[in-house]
């Protein structure tokens, strides 16, 4: 109980603090006092999709406490990891206890839209400036299902190849030129690749994720590359096992395998592991297909490492190369809730450019809006305006009914293939199989 | 209770044992247990080394003994998971669930092994059965009864209205009170229990409380000792239960605290470590005044204290 | 307060006569009738049994409800019957058998190893000498350690420039891929859970070598018997029943093993670490497919309980 109490006292002071500080900036913004309508007083729960520290600290001592002072209504925040809303937003569902507004990833999405449970945002994010849904519009696409706008993205997310500059020039590549098709990666990646005398890497060329997942999401980004896509536009068939899929699927399985095999470690997962056990870190791999987070946390711990993001490559005679990336996590609301306007007002205020940038770097994740490049934050990290740069690059998984599950499939399925145990094309066409499947019963 | 011909005997016992013992194999006895304690904690060494560790270095070296050592973990694992909450929120739970299952399970396990009756062992199946189902089916059945207790969280008396026991210590508590397997935990260690003390109790004209309370339990220290630590640490270790049933952070318990740590692709290594530290002891504190029950052994009196 | 006094002079007297017998009439098949002390066992029994029932049974009755249903947390329309479609699905499914296959293996693997070294170490502090407290706490340690903390310090041993390894070419030894080789992941994840399993496995056979009287010892000294003997004369039938528990509690976890598997393998490489646990979690909480989810756990609570009673039949068999 004296815990509680003191708690209690000490989040008073920090919040008489925080309130005397905007008490002081709301009189020189006179556009703060504009508090939208039928808000006030209301109490909102908003469930948030993330535990990250930095996080918590900036939502709660900041950007709530504005938030209320500026709308009079009350906001009730928890903060839950992805890997654990699924399970309490399941219980609180059932029970009928769910927040009013909600955070997951873009993949979650449409399994809550076909059970009815999502406010369609359509509407709202129609009424809003030109301006901002023109500096939203590369996060927007991830948070639809259907056309319909579910989500609304809070960051970006994006994956690309990162090399270690040095390793480049070691082996006499220009750092400052990279390829440009994943064809050239990978003779890039043959110059780089170390082996001992027995002919096992010792150093890989390249790495790409091939974990749970990971290996999906690795197959997507190549794919795309190739000019090919996952589901068919009508989202009702899985197109996955296109001659461009096949393509894709032997390119990856080549990097693996075989004598001119360039990576080592077929399943492990490198991406998530910590910086300072990071391949690029410990100089076992001179290129990764890794995230922006991650990247960033590598250059943190080691700031003297020369790392450099790739523009995502093509394969020769497609269009254009993209990275699986687009919407980051974001917030939906409620279709039960009872104060959808207020939820809409929160939202809004949460991708607003300044607590949008503000939330985005306290998190260390890209920003929702393109303007963000010009914010400080961006400015300062090379990786981050790399990432930024390459932002339009960058495709997300597409926002299907059942997509965890087609997801799992593809999973295995590319395992399977990844292992040399089914041939490119048996692979993918069984995973469309079963992933048709699975768009049918959710259909 | 002093049993001096217990005490007497146990010292014959010792000085013939010492007689048996040859030195040479307690060494061996002494190493074998020091490298089997050494390997089985080598995981932990490196937990508390990491504690240790900033954030930035963690997995930098593979030494035991970290380059730059602080204590800035600990203060983040305090301050950011606000573990000292969550340690008083699941030490409330932990003890009144141990308390529970010192009585309740103890005293269903002692009957089914000593005053079976007809049915019984069909019913003893039934319950301790319930533990072979996965929790991932029964979570969401026990969450609408967390939220349906009657006359709870503003609930009406037919559980309708409220959020019943949701977010609260007590609903915390729920599934722990009672857990089956200590039913036959009890039930297995009284099967070997002397039954001729029941008997001369009865005939003394002890009621059947009396005698579990002042005959059986007594002689049942070890068991209990066994189950307080287990009901402690199961209620500690716990996770999902607290996850689904909770919503605020005051009501946090140590494995959400700890789940602070641990967003998904961006675990922080050292703050959790320092954090796993902390929320170790108590458990261990509880171990060590409770092993202290497994006294008896080859060579003390059985019924010492 | 006349049957505390003598308790223990009664306790000592009665012991060796009823320790192997484990009481006749008890262990038999008995036509048990209603006595005044059956009647008091079965208002002990209530308590306990009335919280089970409620917070225990229903849920599980609940669940077995969902199995024939197709139901997701998430629908407005709640359950849907499908009758005994979850089930005949999973008759068909490779994979789900494939899981039963790794459970099946993972039980039988951890479960003997974790019970001889338990043993072992259990009788190592059974004895009182100074520090044993904090030998048997050192011991236990790995039990409370919370595993997701303690899984990242796995990962980085089992790593491929990790701890094993080192190990392995200290002795020469060739380096392994320990969790993304199909043939070691599962031994791997089974080594982390044995060192996790030991200490509440010891602790429990302590407490049965707690229950064994020492006059039982002393009397099989007396009659000449070595220490191997006595171990098999006295120990081992002493903590049958404590044996029995432990082997059925631990039947009972490691067919449900998730945890481990979840922050090790996530099921890989290639389905050899997908238990069946695994394949409920990813269904309930990853599909949202309650109804299989639940099908699949009553066919795997069908194999533990058929499992469990095989074997404690085995292990109380060879008493008579």
């Amino acid at each position: 109980m004296r815990t509680t109490r003191r708690r209690r006292l000490a989040a008073l002071a920090a919040a008489a603090a925080v309130a005397t500080l905007l008490a002081a900036c709301s009189s020189a913004a006179p556009e703060n006092s504009s508090s939208p309508d039928g808000v006030k007083g209301k109490k909102i729960t908003v469930w948030f999709p993330g535990t990250n520290q930095t996080e918590i600290d900036l939502v709660e001592k900041t950007i709530v406490p504005q938030f209320e002072k500026k709308t009079g209504a009350t906001v009730d925040v928890a903060y839950y990891d992805w890997g654990d809303l699924s399970t309490k937003l399941n219980a609180a569902f059932a029970a009928g206890t769910a927040p009013d507004v909600f955070g997951h990833g873009p993949a979650a999405v449409a399994d809550f839209v076909t059970n009815d449970r999502l406010e369609p945002l359509t509407r709202y994010v129609a009424a809003m400036p030109k301006k901002d849904r023109e500096d939203l519009a590369s996060a927007l696409p991830g948070g639809q299902v259907g056309g319909v706008q579910y989500l609304m993205p809070l960051s970006m997310q994006g994956t690309s190849l990162v090399y270690r500059a040095a390793d480049f020039t070691a082996a006499g590549l220009d750092p400052d030129n990279p390829p440009t098709t994943w064809e050239g990666v990978y003779k890039a990646a043959e110059k780089l690749t170390k082996r001992d005398a027995s002919g096992k890497i010792t150093h890989s060329g390249l790495l790409l994720p091939s974990q749970a997942t990971g290996r999906q999401q690795t197959f997507a980004a190549l794919i795309m590359s190739a000019g090919g896509s996952q589901v068919s536009t009508d989202m009702t068939k899985a197109t996955f096992d296109s001659a461009k899929g096949v393509k894709a699927m032997n390119f990856f399985t080549k990097v693996y395998n075989g004598s001119d095999a360039v990576a080592a470690g077929l399943g492990s997962d490198y991406s998530d592991a910590p910086a300072n056990q990071q391949p690029l870190v410990l100089g076992t791999a001179s290129i990764a297909m890794q995230t922006a987070d991650k990247t960033m946390q590598m250059i943190e711990a080691n700031p003297d490492l020369d790392l450099r993001v790739m523009t995502p490559p093509k394969f020769e005679g497609a269009k254009k190369g993209y990275g699986l990336g687009g919407a980051g996590s974001g917030l939906m609301i409620n279709a039960d809730s009872t104060h959808k306007n207020l939820d809409w007002t929160f939202i809004k205020y949460m991708i607003s450019a300044k607590v949008n940038a503000q939330y985005t770097e306290g998190i260390g994740k890209i920003p929702a809006r393109t303007s963000a490049i010009k914010t400080d934050y961006v400015k300062g990290s090379p990786i981050l305006s790399a990432f930024v740069k390459i932002g339009s690059d960058m495709r997300p998984n597409p926002n299907v009914p059942g997509w965890v599950q087609i997801r799992d499939t593809m999973d295995k399925y590319i395992e399977q293939g990844l292992h040399q145990q089914l041939p490119a094309e048996d692979a993918l066409s069984q995973a469309a199989d079963e992933a048709n499947k699975i768009l049918k019963a959710n259909g | 209770m002093t049993a001096p011909t217990a005490t007497l005997r146990s010292s014959a016992v010792r000085s013939k044992r010492r007689g048996m013992n040859p030195r040479r194999n307690r060494v061996g006895m002494a190493v074998a247990l020091v490298l089997a304690a050494l390997a089985v904690l080598l995981p932990f060494f490196w937990m508390i080394s990491l504690a240790f560790t900033p954030e930035k270095d963690a997995f930098r070296s593979v030494s035991l003994v970290p380059a730059n050592p602080t204590l800035e973990n600990f203060g983040t694992a305090f301050i950011d998971a606000n573990l000292l909450h969550a340690l008083y929120n699941s030490a409330i739970v932990a003890l009144v669930a141990v308390i529970a299952n010192c009585i309740i399970p103890v005293l269903a396990g002692y009957a089914f092994a000593m005053m079976p009756f007809p049915g019984s062992t069909a019913m003893f199946f039934g319950l301790v059965a319930t533990s072979a189902i996965p929790v991932s089916v029964t979570l969401i059945p026990l969450f609408l009864m967390a939220k349906g207790i009657p006359l709870a969280g503003g609930n009406d008396i037919f559980g309708h209205g409220g959020s019943g026991l949701l977010d609260t210590l007590g609903g915390i508590m729920l599934p722990y009170l009672v857990a089956p397997m200590n039913i036959f935990l009890a039930r297995q260690y009284f099967s070997t229990a002397p039954a001729e003390l029941a008997e001369a109790a009865r005939i003394d004209g002890a009621g059947e409380l009396r005698i579990f309370f002042r005959v059986y339990l007594p002689l049942a220290r070890p068991l209990i000792a066994v189950v307080a630590i287990f009901a402690f640490t199961a209620v500690w270790d716990d996770f999902l239960w607290p996850l689904v049933v909770t919503s605020s952070t005051e009501m946090q318990t140590v494995q959400l605290a700890l789940a602070r740590f641990l967003a998904s692709g961006n675990v922080q290594y050292a703050p959790l470590m320092a954090a796993s530290v902390i929320v170790t002891i108590p458990v261990l504190l509880v171990f060590l005044f409770n092993q202290r029950s497994f006294i008896s052994g080859l060579s003390d009196g059985s019924v010492k204290g | 307060m006349t049957a505390t006094a003598t308790s223990p002079g009664v306790a000592a007297a009665a012991a060796p006569g009823t320790i192997q017998g484990a009481r006749p009439p008890r262990a038999g098949k008995p036509k048990r009738r209603w006595t005044r002390t059956s009647i008091w066992g079965l208002l002990f029994t209530l308590p306990a049994a009335l919280y089970v029932l409620i917070f225990h049974v229903i849920p599980v009755i609940y669940g077995f409800v969902l199995s024939f249903t197709k139901y997701s947390p998430l629908s407005r329309s709640g359950p849907e019957p499908i009758g005994l479609k979850n089930y005949t699905t999973l008759l068909s499914d490779p994979d789900f058998g494939n899981a039963l296959l790794v459970t099946g293996r993972y039980v039988l693997q951890v479960l003997p190893i974790t019970v001889i070294i338990a043993l072992a170490l259990a009788l190592l502090v059974n004895r009182p000498f100074r520090g044993v407290g904090l030998f048997r706490s050192a011991l236990y340690i790995p039990h409370i350690v919370s595993l997701t903390a303690v899984s990242m310090i796995w990962l980085w041993m089992y790593s491929h420039n990790g701890l094993i390894n080192d190990v392995f070419a200290f002795f020469g030894l060739p380096d392994q891929s320990w969790l993304l080789n199909k043939g070691a992941a599962l031994n791997a994840a089974s080594a982390m859970r044995i060192w996790k399993a030991l200490g509440s496995n010891m602790v429990l056979l302590l407490a049965g070598l707690q229950s064994i009287p020492k006059e039982l010892y002393e009397a099989t000294r007396v009659d000449g018997a070595n220490r191997w003997q006595s171990f098999l004369y006295v120990t081992i039938p002493g903590i049958r029943p404590m044996l029995v528990y432990v082997v059925a509690m631990d039947i009972i976890y490691l067919a449900q093993g998730f945890a481990e598997i979840f922050v090790l393998t996530q099921g890989g490489p290639l389905g050899s670490t997908t238990t069946v646990n695994y394949l409920i979690y990813t269904q309930a909480f990853q599909y949202n497919q309650f109804g299989s989810a639940s099908a699949m756990a009553f066919v795997l609570f069908a194999f533990i309980v058929g499992f469990s009673l095989l074997s404690i039949r085995g292990l109380m068999g060879r008493q008579k």
